[in-house]
């Protein structure tokens, strides 16, 4: 009789207990908000064991393999590079709504990169970070950013792109497309230093042949013949 | 008291001789082949997938340890006969009980802190300086794990099958994880029927989807609140798998 009282005094203080976790806990988008992939399957079972953050790290890794070349799964539609960015950034991000990278890595490519140019489904993606993952004043620079390239005040754009570079969060993508802007302005010093600052980047190790060969032809139009 | 002691004892004894710790090596394997391929796939948040990999890693573990440790714990016994030896003994069997659980436990406990030790080594030998708190992370997977450990000791007596103790205990690990879906269906559905027995099912689940300080880790910092409930309900959802054990054991006779 005693047992029964004790396990009858244990099960009602979980069920006390269970509303104050729930109330308390951080709260994750559910699974049926996640895009539809072909990798649903996949994402359904690592959050059904518990592996909700791996599950996001291995999204991670497919959105850059796609944007580094394309997933056999996800072919782009004809005269649509990138189609899927927004997807794949989404699943990411609603996966696990702290992972920032994400946000701005689709951000700086539907915004910035060339053919590409859908500056409204990189304002979309921005938003929901602003939703799920309030604090980083990133995502509203970008939003920022994206409103003046729209304007066409290219000025105005790069200058909020450069204050963006304090974030360690900020993609290399960005930071390669920022010091294009400045090589195709003319403002060659900018360019060299934000090159420079990606050779300093550990992280940023694929893009430093690029960074190398950049940083020659800077030298080389400011001064011709100095950079070879 | 003492009889608790002593079954504790020779529990952690056995487990350490069965060679429990192996389990750190195959973690430290793990991640160290992780480890290569995201170095290779994901240069930039290389410091939060070896993080993300070596907790998902670690938990996974020692979940498999204490489940596989458990239903075999009393069970063997029974089959073995020496269940009947220690209790000839005057020794009362919440006791006995409760000392195989604990030394289970602990030794369970000392592999997942030897999997800590050697995964937060290999971050910080990286230069990674995460700002969450790691040791709140150990700490939710222990949780975790002494709640399946009560949960699997209990469906091990209950259903007297350690195949069908096992598949229950995966069941009930996965419907932990689902509870933040399930009450999505709950809300949606139509059927009052429907939604009482999904609400059943998340009282009787345990909710693993609210205790993971892993899965939220990135997020920022955490709650005080949350921290007081998280381990008010661990406690109290292990405590009650292990009194309803201690009455079924009662009612076996020996």
């Amino acid at each position: 009789m005693r047992t029964l009282v004790a396990g009858a005094t244990a099960i009602a203080a979980t069920l006390a207990v269970q509303p104050f976790l729930r109330a308390t806990a951080p709260d994750f988008p559910p699974l049926s908000s996640l895009p539809s992939t072909p990798y649903s399957l996949q994402d359904a079972a690592l959050v059904s064991c518990g592996l909700r953050t791996v599950a996001a790290d291995l999204a991670w890794m497919q959105l850059l393999q796609y944007s580094a070349g394309g997933l056999p799964d996800m072919p782009d539609r004809p005269g649509r590079p990138y189609d899927h960015v927004k997807d794949l950034a989404l699943r990411v991000s609603r996966l696990d709504p702290s992972f920032h990278r994400s946000y701005l890595f689709a951000a700086g490519i539907l915004a910035w990169f060339k053919n590409v140019d859908r500056p409204d489904e990189a304002v979309e993606v921005l938003q929901e970070g602003l939703r799920r993952d309030p604090g980083q004043k990133s995502y509203a620079m970008y939003i920022a950013a994206i409103a003046y390239k729209k304007k066409g005040d290219v000025s105005k754009m790069t200058a909020i792109l450069e204050a963006t570079l304090d974030d360690p969060h900020t993609p290399v993508e960005i930071k390669t497309i920022l010091a294009n802007l400045y090589k195709s302005r003319g403002d060659f010093e900018a360019a060299l230093r934000v090159w420079r600052a990606i050779l300093d980047d550990n992280t940023a190790s694929r893009e430093w042949p690029r960074a190398r060969l950049q940083i020659a032809e800077i030298k080389n139009l400011e001064s011709p013949g100095r950079g070879q | 008291m003492g009889t608790i002691k002593a079954v504790f004892t020779y529990t952690f004894r056995e487990h350490v001789r069965h060679k429990v710790w192996l389990s750190s090596a195959l973690f430290g394997l793990v991640l160290i082949m992780g480890g290569m391929i995201v170095s290779a796939l994901a240069a930039e948040e290389r410091g939060r997938i070896l993080l993300d990999l070596g907790l998902a890693a670690n938990e996974t573990i020692a979940l498999i340890s204490i489940v596989f440790l458990t239903v075999h714990l009393i069970l063997q016994e029974i089959e073995t006969r020496a269940v009947f030896l220690i209790l000839t003994h005057p020794v009362v069997r919440w006791h006995y009980l409760l000392g195989r659980f604990l030394g289970t436990l602990a030794a369970v406990s000392v592999g997942l802190a030897a999997m800590g030790i050697i995964h937060w080594g290999l971050l910080h030998a990286l230069g990674w300086g995460g700002e969450g708190s790691y040791l709140v992370a150990w700490l939710c997977s222990f949780g975790k794990v002494a709640v399946m450990g009560a949960l699997a000791l209990l469906l091990s007596l209950a259903l007297t099958s350690e195949a069908a103790a096992m598949s229950f205990s995966s069941f009930f690990w996965i419907l932990g994880h689902f509870t933040g879906e399930i009450r999505f269906v709950a809300e949606k559905s139509g059927s009052p029927l429907m939604r009482s027995v999904l609400l059943a099912f998340l009282n009787i689940a345990p909710d693993f989807a609210h205790f993971d300080y892993r899965n939220a880790w990135h997020i920022g910092t955490i709650d005080p609140h949350w921290a007081l409930a998280a381990t008010a309900y661990a406690v109290a959802y292990a405590g009650a798998c292990f009194i309803l054990s201690v009455q079924v054991f009662e009612q076996k006779e020996f």
